[in-house]
């Protein structure tokens, strides 16, 4: 009786929307933005992956480094929307012309938000136990640090080898300081130095922050934000029209004339570092000639995608427009049926059958495209389904795949091309080399030349293609000043919220 | 009625035993676990081998479930793989959407469908008897999803009456609040089990006019409809009794579907969520609850069928 037809209800509803926008339309927005930020405002956001939970040394999942990171917890360093790297708990830091001492000096007059304060020693322990602590996340980003040695407000950070990643590695989950010996329980609490405290956590609903009254800088701008989880983006959408968020990301952008109807909410578009990956498993069959992963390639029509969605961009390289290292390398791949065909003959591998293994929650429109473009070639695509943990179980953990769709968020993430035991299954030595070579590089320039080298390397192996380059798609209501539109899948840092 | 009672319960009992073993074991047919999940897209075998490690999922089937059946049986569910927090205490605190979510739906589905199944078979045959039953039939069909998002359109969207979406974070603190989040998806939920139901009170009644004793109170001088409700209502509640017990089951499914489309915050979204997080002890409990909670339904059911049946009594 619970019969799933969503195309159908989506179809209707959509009419529905459709007769609403008709009686909307017409009301001119109103001025937004006036007068001076409420200071007890609470703003709600709508988000749409709640965390298991709160482990910031331990959980994967950029649904936590959204939330956690800048905003409860913090690192010496920190990145910019635009992905720049800025003072963090370091209100400033020297590298030695070797590249291999990095010196910060650690802000005075922190708190935890427990109201202990922050000492260099915490700084150590933090650094020095994520580094030991091999199932902590990111713990070998660390890799190259050899000690970890406070001196006054001084913490000394030395490495055995020059390390370009390592600063932006502090940004993140690496960087992150804890208090020594804490002992609240992570999964539900949260003990950190940001602008903002966990005040509750409703676990399947919302995760509320409170304004840190004793924040070592500008205090946050709203007295309270409240993450709202809401999965459907027409739920979504529904909550918006009601008024019951103020802010929706991860938004679709197909809805954006339905949103903006009355004047409320504008939707922005900022660029991310969402890859998404149709992954090759290259260690045999068809799939390990490199003709037939090229002939993929060419037979797949990359703005569809981009139409599609109505966001994002193409993307021909495993390095997207933010990351150092990206270049434009549309010309690896040009969407070409003739080619593609021509490759698979060369190839011997005319009327090919294989199995794309995707996740469920990722939109249907994707693997149609993939469908209707193999089959353009004479190549029978086969779709499976499957929950997130069993695409972990079968394509990541046992590499069990021909093909696979994947979104990959996080930021400067090529070293997994350099990793032949990744799930990718790309092994090249010569891009294992250059990436090693753009680690150890001292310059900043230099580092992003010689990934820059990789990544067209990588690419012209066709070693997996890149369907897009998704957008954080992000809608703000009117009363909102001081909300990121960049990459806020990956982090939201809500120090400038307000909220008229 | 006594020893009918014992046996009875001694099957319950059964049942769970049996339902505990299903779900213990089809759970672990999912590929995946929660390790790692835990773990993400970036990490090594080592890392996902020290959490199972940790996690105590490296230990034998065997000894998993009998650690977990054992618990069950001390009164204690179990802690969350996840977020370490005890199921008993999660289970109770959704139930708090769950259960007046359910109740409302019953209400609901009762209170239309009762007086219209009954009036639709009165008046069968004529306009607004077929009216009613053509009514019933299509509403039966309607998929819930479809029906709430209609009535989210409608109620919350253009009028703005009730929330879209979501559950007040001060829950039933503000008793009022709570209930308008509630009201729409009851509504969906009531209107289509309800719908059902119309058509089942409709054909039980057409059943009970055809009965001996109608027929023979009809022939007595009482007139057709007063003789059917007079004598023959009496055993279509019965079997509406009956078939409410296997209803709630369906209220249940109900509510998986609709809490996930209204966001609330309810037993039947935690369970989609933690099948998806493979976080099975969880799941366990929550299906143990549910299972349990239908069986012990069907119990009272069949107990409450004993007591008001003279047939049933007789029968014995």
């Amino acid at each position: 009786m619970f019969r799933r037809t969503s195309l159908a209800a989506a179809a209707l509803l959509a009419a529905g929307a459709l007769v609403l926008s008709a009686c909307t339309g017409g009301t001119t927005p109103t001025p937004s933005n006036t007068g001076e930020p409420d200071t007890d405002a609470s703003a709600i956001i709508r988000l749409v992956l709640e965390p298991g939970n709160l482990d910031i040394r331990e959980t994967a999942g950029a649904a936590l480094d959204q939330i956690l990171v800048d905003n409860i917890y913090q690192g010496l360093v920190s990145r910019t929307p635009e992905q720049e790297i800025v003072p963090g708990l370091a209100s400033d830091w020297t590298v030695s012309s070797d590249a291999l001492t990095y010196t910060f000096t650690v802000r005075e007059g922190v708190v935890f938000h427990d109201g202990q304060e922050l000492t260099p020693q915490d700084v150590v322990w933090s650094l020095q136990t994520r580094k030991n602590t091999s199932y902590w996340r990111d713990s070998a980003r660390l890799a190259n640090v050899a000690s970890i040695t406070a001196e006054g407000q001084e913490v000394t950070l030395t490495l055995t080898q020059p390390d370009s990643s390592l600063l932006w590695n502090l940004t993140g989950r690496a960087g992150i300081i804890l208090k020594e010996g804490d002992t609240i329980d992570y999964k539900t609490e949260a003990n950190g130095t940001g602008p903002f405290v966990l005040d509750t956590w409703r676990q399947g609903d919302s995760i509320t922050y409170a304004r840190n009254d004793a924040y070592w800088g500008e205090p946050a701008q709203v007295a309270e934000v409240v993450f709202d989880y809401i999965p459907d983006n027409q739920a979504a959408l529904n909550a918006a029209l009601a008024g019951e968020v103020d802010v929706v990301t991860g938004f679709d952008a197909n809805l954006t004339e339905q949103i903006e109807a009355n004047g409320d909410f504008t939707v922005e578009l900022g660029e991310s570092t969402d890859k998404g990956t149709l992954a090759f498993n290259q260690t045999s069959g068809p799939l390990a000639d490199k003709r037939v992963r090229q002939a993929i390639r060419q037979a797949i029509d990359h703005d569809a995608f981009v139409e599609a969605d109505a966001s994002g961009s193409t993307l021909y390289g495993p390095i997207p427009e933010l990351d150092p290292g990206h270049e434009d390398l549309a010309d690896v791949a040009p969407f070409d049926v003739e080619a593609a065909k021509a490759l698979l003959a060369e190839a011997d591998a005319e009327d090919l059958t294989l199995t794309l293994t995707i996740p469920n929650f990722y939109s249907t429109t994707i693997p149609q495209i993939l469908v209707s473009n193999l089959n353009a070639v004479g190549i029978t695509l086969q779709v499976n389904a499957v929950d997130f943990p069993t695409w972990l179980n079968d394509v990541y953990t046992n590499q069990d795949y021909e093909l696979s769709f994947v979104l990959h968020t996080e930021a400067r993430d090529f070293e997994n091309w350099a990793n032949p035991e990744y799930y990718f299954t790309y092994d090249n030595p010569e891009v294992q080399e250059l990436y090693a070579q753009s680690l150890a590089a001292i310059d900043e320039a230099e580092a992003a030349e010689l990934l820059a080298e990789a990544a067209r390397i990588v690419s012209e192996d066709a070693a997996a293609d890149w369907l897009f380059s998704g957008a954080s798609v992000v809608a703000v209501g009117s009363t909102i000043t001081g909300m990121p539109s960049i990459n806020v899948n990956e982090r939201l840092n809500l120090a400038e919220l307000a909220k008229r | 009625m006594i020893r009918y009672a014992l046996t009875r319960l001694a099957l319950l009992a059964l049942g769970l035993l049996v339902a505990s073993v299903l779900i213990f074991v089809t759970l672990r047919v999912l590929p995946g676990d929660v390790a790692q999940l835990i773990a993400g897209v970036n990490s090594t075998p080592e890392q996902i081998a020290a959490i199972r490690e940790r996690l105590g999922l490296n230990q034998p089937i065997t000894a998993q479930y009998l650690d977990w059946i054992g618990g069950v049986l001390r009164g204690d569910l179990g802690t969350s793989q996840i977020t370490g927090s005890s199921v008993a205490a999660e289970l109770a605190e959704k139930a708090q959407v769950t259960v007046p979510l359910g109740i409302l739906a019953l209400t609901i589905a009762v209170l239309f469908s009762v007086p219209l199944g009954v009036l639709s078979a009165m008046r069968r045959g004529r306009a607004d008897g077929t009216a009613l039953s053509v009514g019933a039939q299509t509403l039966a069909a309607v998929p819930v999803v479809w029906a709430g998002m209609m009535l989210v359109v409608v109620f919350a969207v253009w009028l703005g009456w009730l929330p879209a979406q979501g559950f007040p974070r001060t829950g039933w603190s503000t008793p009022w609040l709570a209930l308008k989040a509630l009201i729409l998806p009851a509504l969906t939920i009531g209107i289509v089990e309800g719908a059902m139901l119309m058509r089942f009170v409709r054909s039980a009644t057409l059943q009970a006019v055809g009965q001996d004793f109608v027929r023979t109170a009809a022939a007595k001088g009482l007139t057709r409809n007063t003789a059917l409700i007079r004598h023959g209502l009496p055993v279509v509640g019965l079997s509406v009794i009956t078939v409410l017990g296997l209803q709630v089951a369906g209220i249940i499914v109900g509510a998986v579907v609709i809490e996930q489309l209204f966001n609330l915050p309810g037993i039947g979204r935690m369970l989609v969520a933690d099948v998806s997080g493979r976080d099975l002890l969880k799941v366990q409990g929550e299906l143990l609850v549910l299972t349990g909670f239908v069986l012990i339904v069907g119990f009272i059911v069949d107990l409450v069928h004993r007591v008001i049946d003279p047939r049933q009594r007789e029968a014995t």
